[in-house]
């Protein structure tokens, strides 16, 4: 490994590159190949506003402007730019015949925008396209947060404090505590999974739009779902209640309401919220791992004893088996199989019965979701040993006597290995991209269909966003996945070595 | 010894032709295949099946002429959701529509949508990834190109490809390949590189085999075995793809039939009428078993160290 050292920075490297490519392309086929008006099919909005061309309009180009698309000027916020509140002057200066229209149409016409006017008020607007380039730059450049001291500058609130020092969270966590920064915590310690969370650098991959309008993207995926958990707590003001308030997640609120006032002694008032279903992340890396488990568990002893019993009965059963789950649509056996643990075992069909805290809604969608990993796990180890079982060395070392246990353990086994050792990383950063038709039989609230929904909604900023995580967690397995390579295989060699061709 | 006994023996002549050559029985490698193949009585029945199953599902839709946009039934009650009888075999659906003629035309759709397909994957991916697997300095690039190929999202390419070909059958194929075989290369490179630094073949090396050479005697009819599990799995698992795209509205569209589209068109009516959902599952599990039986067999036999 130490020789890879080198090489692992240099692929690192390559893979960031990668990464990049991949944003290009999807920027490319998302916002340009897809036609812009199709983001509008799921949009509530939009369809009631079927009977007003203008309305229509400007609600169209608003929403483009907003998702980045273009930019898009007005005749009305440039006469409200001209005289501000003095609504007769405004009134005056907006319609189609002004001197000011005039000069609206001359200014965006030299900036290279294109001046329409409205269908019914025949009034002005202007619209440029952004260019892709400058897109794909704004988003990288969005993309990581850092979190500092004079991060907030608020008007209305020129006496905010800044500065960072260690404390305590109202929950009693050590934290690291701060003000004038977005968030008041830092740092923070609770009792919920990984334990010690940071806020200082945050990802911001946009506001999701049409589905799941206007909320952060990352919060849709990695935030709790289901309904609020409330405890009784202590605010910093003395003020006690039932809330399900995640205090490590307070954030800065320029506006405080009354509620606020009585909880909170600063403007940091807005935190997410505790409920009792993992996020959609969450749920399916937990399926995905359990389902992992118990497919490496199975899959890769029985595969082994099949080949070590090569055409006895198990290697006939298991390759019933095999043969079943590659031949019959997985939507098939699934209910089969959903059919045979509600009859039988008296197994919730669908996961919400009993929710995401009951281990028992968990058992039928992880065995479900097991099979087909089983099943391709049996027939690889099962092909790889058996071609090992036939190769030179082991008939040398079965003439020398070794008996049959140590050839399969020490020297079989080790060189069937290699190629499905490769394979647990992909296999692990699959758990999170989710499993589609599991989930949506079983109603798991999990990332399995957001993908494909997304897409099928032109959700494009959460296209965006998903296709960014995923790619970069496959690609860091993909170089993994080498890695053990070389790590159970010495004898592979990634690079090329000086004098070696 | 006695003179009697010398009589029976005679002087054979010197053969110079003879003494240079080497007695050792003809090998034929594809003989030897074939008779490995031909040996178990199980493989051969199941073959015949296949034969017969995928030669029946390419002849019948030219004489039913089973379109699914043609449905004369469809406000006649009375002919719809029949169970399977001697009129009709499968028994009719819910537009009254004959479902042995869906069946048979979807198969043939599937069937040749999933065989044409398999073979540019594999033809493409062997080919790619043995290079690949074997140059590393090739390699450096192509996995940043797999890296990027694989992850553009694949609905997302279905959606827009929909947009710039339209749908129908070469529009799926060209679909379904354009970035699957980068998976089956990626396979390959992998297969490749495990073996490529085996003793054996750096002592290949040394004695000067020239690249080709080493890939196509050296590496590939070790892999034969690999390769063959890989194309009995390909084929199912390309007619599922299929079923996928269906449910999204981007496959072979509403006009030609396809297995995958009958399939998630009747698992509404598992319920009330399991024998419109059983019959397609049953016929797309007769085709992948026994190509999967076949292809299984063959990859034993393609195996040299397998014959006797």
């Amino acid at each position: 490994m130490k020789g890879n050292k080198g090489y692992i920075w240099k692929r690192l490297v390559r893979s960031v590159l990668s990464i990049i490519v991949i944003m290009v392309v999807v920027f490319i086929m998302v916002y340009s190949l897809v036609p812009r008006e199709n983001i509008f099919f799921n949009d509530g909005t939009y369809s009631k506003l079927g009977g007003k061309p203008d309305e229509k309009k400007d609600y169209v180009m608003r929403t483009w402007q907003k998702l980045g698309y273009l930019d898009y000027q007005t005749i009305n916020t440039y006469c409200e730019d001209l005289y501000g509140d003095n609504t007769e002057k405004v009134s005056a200066c907006i319609i189609p015949e002004s001197n000011e229209s005039k000069d609206f149409v001359e200014k965006y016409e030299t900036q290279g925008y294109t001046v329409e006017t409205l269908q019914v008020s025949k009034r002005y607007y202007a619209f440029k396209d952004v260019p892709l380039a400058k897109r794909l730059l704004t988003w990288f450049k969005d993309l990581i947060v850092i979190d500092h001291p004079w991060k907030i500058q608020d008007e209305n609130n020129p006496d905010l404090e800044r500065y960072i020092k260690p404390g305590l969270t109202e929950t009693g966590g050590l934290a690291l505590r701060a003000s004038g920064t977005l968030h008041k915590y830092l740092i923070y310690t609770d009792t919920n999974f990984p334990f010690i969370h940071q806020n200082i650098i945050t990802l911001n991959m946009g506001n999701s739009y049409p589905t799941y309008q206007g909320l952060d993207v990352l919060d849709v995926i990695f935030n709790y779902q289901g309904t609020e958990v409330k405890r009784p707590v202590t605010y910093e003001t003395g003020y006690q209640g039932d809330s399900s308030v995640i205090f490590g997640t307070l954030q800065y609120k320029p506006i405080l309401d009354k509620m606020d006032k009585q909880k909170f002694v600063d403007n940091y008032a807005d935190a997410k919220l505790l409920k009792n279903q993992q996020s959609m992340i969450g749920t399916s890396f937990i399926m995905g791992i359990f389902a992992m488990v118990l497919a490496y568990a199975i899959g890769l002893p029985v595969g082994l004893s099949m080949a070590k019993h090569k055409d006895g009965l198990i290697d006939k059963l298991g390759m019933v088996y095999i043969i079943f789950i590659i031949a019959v649509p997985s939507l098939a056996y699934i209910y089969v199989f959903r059919y045979i643990g509600t009859k039988f075992l008296g197994l919730p069909s669908v996961f919400p019965t009993f929710g995401a805290s009951d281990i028992r809604s968990w058992i039928l969608p992880v065995i479900s979701l097991a099979l087909p990993s089983i099943s391709s796990l049996m027939l690889w180890t099962r092909r790889y040993v058996v071609d090992q079982m036939n190769s030179d060395y082991v008939k040398f070392a079965k003439a020398k006597g070794l008996n049959q246990s140590e050839i399969f353990r020490s020297h079989i086994f080790k060189n069937a290995i290699i190629p499905i050792a490769q394979g647990i990383p992909s296999s692990l950063a699959g758990c999170i991209t989710g499993a589609i038709i599991t989930e949506s039989i079983y109603s798991v609230g999990g990332m399995g269909k957001m993908l494909p929904d997304a897409t099928k909604q032109y959700n494009n900023v959460m296209v965006i966003a998903l296709t960014f995580i995923f790619s970069s967690i496959s690609v860091l397995s993909v170089l993994m996945g080498d890695l053990v390579l070389t790590w159970v295989d010495p004898r592979i060699q990634l690079s090329e070595k000086e004098g070696r061709s | 010894m006695e003179e009697k006994d010398k009589e029976l023996f005679s002087f054979a002549d010197f053969d110079e032709y003879k003494s240079e050559h080497i007695n050792a029985p003809r090998y034929s490698y594809w003989k030897s295949v074939w008779r490995t193949f031909i040996s178990d009585k199980f493989t051969v029945a199941v073959a015949i099946i296949l034969i017969i199953v995928v030669g029946f599902a390419l002849i019948q839709p030219s004489f039913s002429g089973y379109d699914p946009m043609v449905a004369p039934n469809i406000n006649n009650g009375a002919m719809k959701f029949l169970s399977p009888s001697k009129e009709h075999i499968f028994g009719t659906d819910n537009i009254g529509n004959s479902v042995f003629d869906a069946v048979w035309a979807g198969a043939k759709n599937s069937i040749l949508v999933s065989f044409i397909c398999t073979a540019i994957n594999m033809v493409l991916g062997i080919v790619v990834g043995a290079i690949w697997g074997f140059s590393k300095k090739l390699d450096k690039y192509m996995i940043e190109v797999y890296n990027v190929v694989s992850n553009v999202p694949f609905l997302l390419l279905a959606i827009i490809l929909s947009y710039v070909i339209g749908a129908g059958f070469k529009p799926l194929i060209f679909t379904m390949t354009v970035t699957d075989w980068v998976f089956v290369a990626y396979f390959i490179r992998t297969q490749v590189m495990i073996i490529r630094d085996r003793e054996y073949n750096l002592a290949s090396k040394c004695l000067g085999t020239s690249t080709w050479t080493m890939i196509t005697k050296n590496i590939l009819p070790y892999l034969i075995s690999v390769i063959m599990t890989y194309v009995s799995r390909e084929i199912p698992s390309l007619i599922s793809y299929e079923v996928f795209l269906s449910y999204m509205g981007l496959g072979l569209g509403s006009s030609i039939a396809s297995l995958g589209k009958i399939i998630s068109q009747y698992t509404s009516f598992m319920n009330g009428y399991p024998h419109l959902f059983w019959i397609p599952v049953s016929v797309m599990a007769i085709i992948s078993i026994s190509l999967y039986i076949v292809g299984q067999k063959l990859a034993d036999a393609a195996d040299p160290r397998t014959h006797r």
